[in-house]
């Protein structure tokens, strides 16, 4: 498969310049586009993705420096030569500062040009190496975690459904102390593979790019599927999960994935520090430009004073009695991270002995014609 | 009654070792295969009355196309009511967890997930479900 031509804008607003260097090249194998000002070449720049562009700096109307400006802002790796008519060296310095490559004096011989654009396309061909090696690069980190986490967890889960046939008596009689025991195992099997759960999700977290992964979705579906998933769990801890009915907007932009990570945490942690006969409720509201969700339980509630650290990372409450301390302390720094990244705020008011009610933030998503 | 018939399609023998007596324990009587290849023949051969299907194997894809295929293609015409069950060792929602995104690429999905590892109870009550229907 041949590889395309590099493609060469030429803006000019002299007819020669453009018409002389359209042809040397294309004579050399690239495809030549041109502008006559800076307007039509910034669309054109959009339009055609140009590797390379010339750029006359003398020319009325919207200058080539402004043209340079605009190529930084809409794409920095294109390679930018300005064309000078007076060969100052303030006016080169500037472009170059400009984000310019290389500047040409004019007037310049087909050599001359041939030289610099063989420069900048050598430059850009660099750019877009280094670019795409690190696009491989984090790929592979990222099947790494993938193929560590999957060595990892693949034979603890074994070992856990072990724990759970064994314990269920359903390969024999269990002795009081052997059940003792064993529980005690698969609890800290549970926590094990907690933790490596959540180190993934660090992980993969601090890895960034969320935001790149932003489109507008339902928040009330998504949490619709969350508590019908968790209604099994919630049962066996006797505890009632409910989702107030909502009927108004609830078009998120954001990421479905994180975010349903965010309030599967936040229903967990309802389940799991409630109490027998208890009750979750989670809501929705539409509160200015933001969408707020509450997940509320009548659960042990949390200490004022351990409110402030809640979010922090492995902050776990140290609890007397034989409530121990369950959980790696890691699921809501990860919650609030991704609530952040998501460019809302998360909130918790508790009371001791009664409950506690999270709530979440999310900016919600501008229709389409609102964006420009 | 007659005993139910699970069919059980999972690359891991320990899986299947260990969640053979849950199914015994409430009466189901339970076959097993190794591969999407293996699990295609025994479902054609035996008839089971539910698949559980893990998608952990080799490729995702093997996992979802086999399901998308019992529903949809011909060759399954008499078995294409049989509930599927997908198993996978992802962690519940809280996270990693995938979300059926076969559905993206238009493949029909499973009547049910559920996590490794399974709790005995939590399981037989989502078989059951299915088999009522």
């Amino acid at each position: 498969m041949t590889e395309p031509k590099p493609v060469v804008l030429v803006i000019d607003d002299e007819e020669f310049i453009r018409d002389s260097c359209s042809q040397l090249l294309a004579k050399d194998g690239f495809r030549p586009e041109t502008a006559e000002n800076g307007t039509i070449g910034i669309e054109k720049i959009q339009n055609v993705n140009p590797d390379l562009v010339l750029i006359d700096l003398k020319m009325p109307g919207y200058s080539g420096f402004d043209v340079l400006d605009r190529i930084q802002e809409y794409n920095p790796n294109i390679i930018s030569i300005v064309i000078t008519g007076y060969a100052t060296v303030e006016y080169a310095v500037e472009a170059m500062k400009k984000g310019a490559f290389d500047f040409l004096p004019k007037p310049f011989s087909p050599d001359q040009l041939r030289i610099i654009i063989r420069r900048g396309l050598e430059r850009r061909r660099l750019i877009l190496e280094t670019e795409s090696l690190r696009r491989e690069k984090k790929l592979m980190e990222e099947n790494f975690i993938t193929m560590v986490t999957h060595q990892l967890r693949s034979p603890l889960g074994t070992i856990a459904q072990y724990f759970e046939v064994i314990l269920g008596g359903m390969v024999g009689k269990v002795e009081p102390k052997q059940e003792e025991m064993l529980s005690k195992a698969r609890d800290r099997l549970e926590r094990l593979m907690e933790l490596i759960n959540d180190w993934l999700d660090l992980a993969r977290m601090n890895r960034g790019q969320i935001v790149d992964r932003f489109k507008a979705f339902s928040l009330k579906k998504v949490l619709k599927n969350i508590v019908e998933f968790m209604q099994p769990s919630a049962q066996r801890e006797n505890v009632s999960l409910e989702l107030i009915p909502y009927s108004g907007n609830d078009s998120v932009e954001g990421d479905d994935e994180t975010l349903t990570q965010v309030f599967s945490n936040l229903i967990s942690n309802a389940i799991k520090y409630n109490r027998p006969n208890g009750r979750i409720k989670v809501s929705m509201e539409e509160k200015e430009e933001s969408l707020v969700v509450d997940v509320k339980d009548t659960g042990i509630g949390i200490q004022e004073e351990n409110l402030p650290y809640v979010f922090d990372q492995f902050f776990r409450v140290k609890r007397d009695g034989e409530k121990k301390s369950k959980g790696t302390g890691l699921g809501l720094s990860i919650a609030k991270k991704i609530v952040d990244a998501h460019g809302g705020t998360i909130h918790v008011m508790s009371e001791l002995g009664k409950g506690s009610t999270f709530t979440v933030f999310l900016p919600m998503a501008r229709p389409a014609s609102d964006k420009d | 009654m007659e005993k139910a018939k699970i069919l059980v399609i999972d690359d891991d023998p320990d899986f299947v070792d260990a969640i053979t007596p849950i199914l015994q324990s409430a009466q189901f009587s339970v076959i097993n295969a190794a591969n999407p290849a293996q699990g295609k023949e025994k479902i054609l051969g035996e008839k089971p009355d539910l698949i559980l299907l893990d998608i952990m194997m080799d490729s995702l894809f093997d996992g979802f196309s086999l399901c998308h295929n019992i529903k949809t293609a011909k060759e399954f015409k008499d078995v294409k009511d049989t509930p599927i069950i997908f198993v996978s060792a992802v962690k519940e929602m809280t996270g990693s967890r995938f979300q059926f995104q076969g559905e993206d690429q238009g493949l029909i999905g499973p009547d049910d997930y559920i996590d490794k590892p399974v709790k005995p109870d939590d399981l037989i009550a989502r078989i059951e479900k299915l088999l009522k229907k």
